[in-house]
């Protein structure tokens, strides 16, 4: 009897321990979380010249349009970064639709997953609104939606019409690099980046040119040549998310 | 003359009435929050956690007891303990209930709840604290039906259910090691739940998940000891083996000195070298808003006196001194979910190129919030108190014969 309680007993500590392991296990990330969603031929990416940026705004006003976002939401902000020289510098700051995204690592639902073309997407109706996403993202670039957004939109039909539907109060949105544009854009045979119809709302709205959008898997795109041949940076690249969003920045020999 | 038998109201009456009260000024506030959405509360963007946050990250290290007792009596086999843990087992029981209430408060689709269960993303902190959460709460339903089952009412009401509730005391060795593996993972997970975030320096740490663990392991167990030793002084229903009790509170207080030692080095080890956001978070802390709550709450009353008045036989075998150390305890778990919820999201580090810079925000809980929190507390304090009068909840007389009695065999290793 008493040699069968501690075989029991073995067993079971050999059960516990396993347990604890295999939980373990499970939450470790084997694979890159890039290469989830099926294969695209596509990597969007985004290039921001900050030496043209004038800081006008459009881009947070299209974009509030096109995507039916309220007004106490900006899902495309435009921070001042300071001065150089003279020159006041811009930092406009969409989703930054990092490789390695800690939102999508951090949603328990999978509400926030990439898509196989890198875009990192809201899945509004699994958000159950905890929040952990805003919480992990180090570019600020989540919005909940504390009250539901009723009523017309200020910035309808002004700055644009709107191309999604308006997310529902209690889950947190971010901008998407306008996948709706760029998927039906394809669909009619339109080249994203290139076409205005196939490319992202701010893109386009940009007055001055500060915004380019492309395929990054191309080299003969517009933001491939860009980053190939000007010195550019990304946001805390030291965080190692390896956002999707480039910044060429301002020079002194570009604003004198 | 006729007489009338009178109802004399004692002071736990007033004690239920109380609670019944907070609890429904709590339940309309739940009920607009339910109603209006977060909106209601002071909790925004840069904040997007708070109040209810710390409550139920309490709730859940508070109820710790219950797998750490029955790991206690069903893996390390110290059988006395048996009766402890069944009180332990409860508390768990109303604890997790507690946090789920909150966690339901919390988020943003309340109607969406069950997402959290369906779909699955692995690779989530969260979703791996919801896994264990509800598979916990199974364990602990399983482990407390026998509580229930031999409650006087159920017997002579239901017997044959409660015959069948009584009879998963087979099953205890099982469920505590259940528990034992659910309860690691997800204590632990809770604190990797903010220590796995690069976007906030001072959360980005291994240590957070011991921390979590470790503060559980020591508040969940004081939390029991608590409240038997209250309902031992107040209420006749409750008979209370001191010496039973004794080894638990020296285990507390050694606990709580490991506990300081490793919150020393994980504060400590953080002064050496400047790194943006962590050392501003780290300075908050000792110098900032959250300095009080830090030095005073956590450290001080929550970990440093307790220590001594649970070690120092003289004061451990004071009843008043006792009760204070551990409700010091309690609140210093408490504290210390504050802290590292807060430190983390009061300081902002902006992503500007060439100058990481970070800016402060501030936060305090709105009415609503408070209100519909402690609504959620007085609902625990109420079960308790309830599980107390009516279930026999803190019985320590003539347990050896009771676990005797059913021994467990796994089939397979005869």
């Amino acid at each position: 009897m008493e040699e069968k309680t501690i075989q029991r007993r073995d067993f079971l500590k050999f059960l516990a321990f396993g347990s604890v392991v295999a939980g373990g296990l499970r939450l470790t990330r084997l694979t890159s979380a890039s290469e989830t969603g099926g294969s695209s031929p596509y990597r969007w990416g985004m290039v921001i010249d900050q030496a043209k940026c004038t800081g006008c705004g459009h881009c947070t006003l299209t974009c509030r349009a096109h995507n039916d976002v309220a007004p106490e939401i900006s899902w495309n902000r435009v921070l001042d970064a300071g001065k150089i020289g003279d020159q006041q510098v811009y930092l406009p700051r969409p989703c930054m639709h990092c490789e390695e995204a800690p939102c999508v690592d951090a949603c328990m639902v999978g509400a926030s997953y990439h898509r196989a073309d890198g875009i990192v997407m809201m899945d509004y109706d699994k958000c159950i609104g905890c929040r952990y996403c805003e919480v992990a993202c180090p570019y600020g670039a989540r919005a909940f939606n504390w009250e539901s957004f009723t009523g017309p939109n200020p910035a309808v039909p002004e700055w644009g019409q709107p191309e999604v539907p308006r997310r529902p109060r209690g889950v947190v949105e971010k901008c998407s690099f306008c996948y709706q544009r760029i998927d039906r854009g394809l669909k009619l045979g339109l080249k994203p980046g290139v076409d205005e119809e196939a490319t992202p709302a701010c893109v386009v709205a940009c007055p001055i040119g500060a915004r380019n959008f492309g395929d990054l898997n191309d080299p003969e795109s517009e933001v491939s040549i860009l980053i190939k041949d000007n010195p550019y940076f990304q946001l805390r690249e030291d965080l190692g998310t390896s956002p999707r969003v480039y910044y060429l920045p301002t020079r002194e020999e570009v604003t004198t | 003359m006729i007489t009338i038998k009178r109802f004399t109201v004692q002071p736990v009456h007033l004690w239920i009435a109380l609670l019944l009260l907070v609890l429904a000024v709590g339940t309309v506030a739940y009920g607009i929050v339910m109603v209006k959405g977060l909106s209601v509360t002071n909790l925004s963007d840069l904040v997007p956690w708070g109040l209810w946050i710390t409550i139920d990250l309490s709730a859940i290290a508070l109820s710790a007891g219950a797998f750490t007792l029955c790991a206690v009596v069903y893996l390390l086999g110290l059988k006395q303990y048996e009766p402890v843990a069944r009180t332990a087992t409860f508390i768990g029981l109303i604890g997790y209930s507690m946090a789920l209430l909150t966690l339901l408060l919390d988020i943003g689709r309340p109607d969406r709840f069950w997402h959290a269960i369906v779909y699955w993303n692995t690779h989530s902190l969260l979703w791996e604290v919801s896994m264990c959460l509800t598979l916990y709460l199974c364990v602990l339903l399983l482990e407390t039906a026998p509580l229930f089952g031999r409650a006087e009412w159920m017997q002579t009401r239901f017997p044959w259910i409660s015959n069948k509730m009584m009879s998963i005391h087979h099953l205890a060795p099982f469920l505590a090691l259940l528990g034992l593996g659910l309860s690691m993972l997800h204590q632990s997970s809770l604190g990797a739940t903010y220590g796995v975030l690069i976007a906030r320096p001072i959360w980005y740490k291994p240590g957070l998940s011991v921390l979590f663990m470790f503060s559980a392991m020591v508040g969940g167990p004081a939390l029991m000891v608590l409240i038997t030793k209250v309902s031992g002084r107040l209420s006749p229903r409750a008979k209370v083996d001191d010496t039973l009790l004794e080894k638990i509170t020296l285990f507390i207080g050694w606990g709580l000195v490991g506990y300081i030692y490793f919150r020393f080095w994980d504060a400590f080890s953080m002064t050496y070298t400047y790194e943006p956001g962590r050392s501003e978070a780290l300075s908050m802390m000792t110098s900032g808003p959250l300095a009080f709550n830090f030095l005073v709450g956590e450290m001080l009353l929550g970990a440093i006196i307790p220590a001594i008045l649970l070690l120092v036989p003289r004061f451990r075998k004071s009843w008043i001194a006792q009760v204070v150390a551990l409700t010091l305890v309690v609140g210093g778990v408490v504290a210390y979910r504050w802290d590292v919820n807060m430190s983390g999201l009061l300081v902002i580090l902006t992503y500007l190129p060439q100058e990481i810079t970070t800016i402060y925000t501030t936060y305090f809980p709105s009415m609503i919030e408070i209100l519909s929190g402690l609504g959620v507390v007085a609902y625990g304090a109420l079960a308790i108190t309830l599980g107390v009068r009516y279930l026999n909840l803190i019985d320590h007389r003539g347990t050896e014969k009771e676990v005797v009695e059913s021994p467990v065999i796994i089939a397979g290793t005869d």
